[in-house]
């Protein structure tokens, strides 16, 4: 197994010479940028060799890459904005006008009000200091109060309602074209076996075993359907780093 | 044959494997037929239906570089395609790392675009025909806002310029003004549209995801609550087919050029599950 191996790789060094061979009479990229792309999808498809410092690197420079990133647009794109603009125009506003309720208006584009929001947003900060750590739950409390407020009532009737409702299969199913009717037929065999298969609290025995029989047949088509989409999407993804390699950098496709 | 051999083959060989099936058909292309699947075809027809003098098409791109090889040909065939219906097309974004590259996405569809232009009129004008608002966070802002005003929301697009003075934004005024709204996703975006906006404003919500997302969307298609759907890249090269067949409107196709590495990859990754299964069986066979 060991030789095959070996006499695979031979052949993969071979054909990557040639098609480096035939790149050479095209244009292979000038911008450095390219380079360092080429460099970095290297580093990682060597991970599928072996573990190595150059993956690591690789690995390290993305973290490190996508926080500074995530930190700088943050900055310019909300506190910029959304703090330091309002702020600074409020100030202003102040020194010229004096106090007037419009700076607490916070449709304005000088207001005070931003302050109330920063403030609760600081207290997150309030974790590195021992002594007023317990204010970190306050805008944690916010957070998920809001959340939960907005999140519970949209997913009811946002997926739970629409998706029962769906799944009715009434008279109408069949009004148009009878295969749909089928089909809204099998998608409530799928639904209620499925969800028998999941029914612990009785022994699956007589109808309640041959009902989860059926419910296990959905279960594993459908994770053949997911195993299916996501092959599809991983070879995408090799697609699309072997695009950057030979059109990008190597110029052979145009 | 020593089939109990198929199942110890080094994991090395298949990714050998697997990248001469993939870079073969990229160098030496060939086009295959990709035909149409119903949830590809809603979405055509629904962007088809708008009424470009009442509403406009927006393209949510919530994707990272991670999947740009699934979601950025999705994200310019339906800039294209909004453009080919002289629909205004208003791009957003949920995820910063995603918004340098959706304005790669509106600036190739404009040059494209420009590019192909007989005369003034038929060219495309960045703040008139498209705009790209950017990125306010966190999510659930925008998309509850956005059923109130846009413009309240997006105070300046991505450039800086006050959303107030741009051209395109005249008449959109909220969800009521646009007649479709597609997340372009690697995650979960259709759905926080599907949860919080849809119900409330009665929007039309599409989706175009990567293919490890599609299955868990399937169910609000036959629900009808997408109005369509993009399932990765085969997904992408069929509305490319569709929007080249009835618009001829030029540009790279992406996702059909990576149609021939695509149906290649699964023929290898076919047969080497079959292998593995005979050899198993066989395998399996002898010990008893």
């Amino acid at each position: 197994m060991r030789g095959n191996v070996r006499y695979l790789a031979w052949a993969g060094v071979v054909v990557a010479l040639g098609i480096l061979f035939y790149s050479t009479r095209s244009t292979i990229s000038h911008d450095p940028w390219t380079w360092v792309g080429v460099f970095l999808t290297v580093a990682v498809f060597s991970f599928l060799y072996r573990e190595n410092r150059i993956y690591r690197f690789a690995e390290h420079l993305v973290v490190g890459v996508a926080n500074g990133y995530s930190i700088s647009f943050t900055v310019h794109r909300v506190i910029v904005p959304y703090v330091i603009k309002p702020l600074s125009a409020g100030f202003k506003a102040l020194a010229a006008d004096g106090p007037s309720l419009k700076l607490l208006d916070p449709n304005s584009s000088a207001n005070f009000i931003i302050l109330v929001p920063l403030a609760i947003g600081l207290l997150y900060f309030a974790r590195f200091i021992p002594k007023y750590a317990w204010l970190v739950r306050i805008p944690m409390a916010i957070f998920m109060g809001y959340y939960t407020g907005q999140t519970v009532p949209a997913a009811f009737t946002g997926v739970v309602f629409p998706q029962l409702k769906a799944t009715l299969v009434t008279q109408a199913s069949f009004g148009g074209d009878p295969w749909l009717g089928v089909w809204k037929v099998l998608v409530l065999v799928g639904v209620l076996t499925t969800l028998t298969y999941f029914f612990f609290s009785r022994e699956h025995k007589g109808v309640l075993k041959w009902s989860a029989k059926t419910g296990i047949i959905y279960v594993m088509v459908g994770f053949g359907a997911s195993f299916g989409f996501t092959v599809m999407a991983r070879i995408s993804l090799a697609i699309g780093r072997f695009y950057f390699l030979f059109r990008d950098w190597l110029g052979i496709l145009h | 044959m020593n089939f109990e051999k198929l199942l110890h083959i080094d994991r090395k060989v298949i990714f050998v494997l697997m990248g001469v099936a993939i870079v073969i058909p990229l160098v030496f292309p060939f086009r295959l037929p990709v035909g149409e699947q119903p949830p590809t075809r809603g979405l055509f027809d629904t962007i088809d239906r708008i009424d470009p003098a009442k509403q406009a098409l927006m393209v949510s791109t919530d994707w990272t570089p991670q999947t740009e090889a699934e979601n950025q040909p999705m994200t310019v065939a339906l800039i294209r395609h909004g453009l080919a219906r002289k629909l205004r097309v208003v791009v957003i974004s949920f995820y910063n790392e995603s918004i340098p590259m959706a304005n790669q996405a509106v600036m190739q569809v404009v040059e494209e675009y420009n590019s192909q232009a007989k005369n003034e009129a038929e060219k495309v004008v960045y703040g008139r025909d498209v705009v790209l608002l950017g990125w306010v966070p966190p999510p659930i802002v925008p998309i509850l806002g956005m059923g109130q005003s846009i413009t309240g929301v997006y105070k300046v697009d991505y450039y800086g310029a006050g959303t107030d003075t741009l051209p395109i934004m005249k008449g959109l005024g909220s969800y009521d003004d646009i007649g479709l709204v597609c997340a372009v996703s690697g995650g979960s975006s259709p759905q926080w549209f599907l949860q919080f906006a849809q119900p409330r404003y009665g929007v039309k919500i599409a989706a175009a995801v990567t293919a490890v997302s599609a299955p868990d969307l399937y169910a609000y298609i036959e629900s009808g609550q997408l109005s369509g759907m993009l399932g990765g890249m085969k997904g992408a090269a069929e509305y490319e087919n569709l929007i080249e067949e009835k618009y001829h409107v030029g540009g790279r196709q992406r996702a059909m050029e990576g149609m021939g590495p695509q149906s290649i990859g699964h023929l290898l990754i076919m047969a080497l599950v079959i292998m593995g299964n005979v050899g198993y069986f066989v395998a399996r066979r002898k010990a008893s």
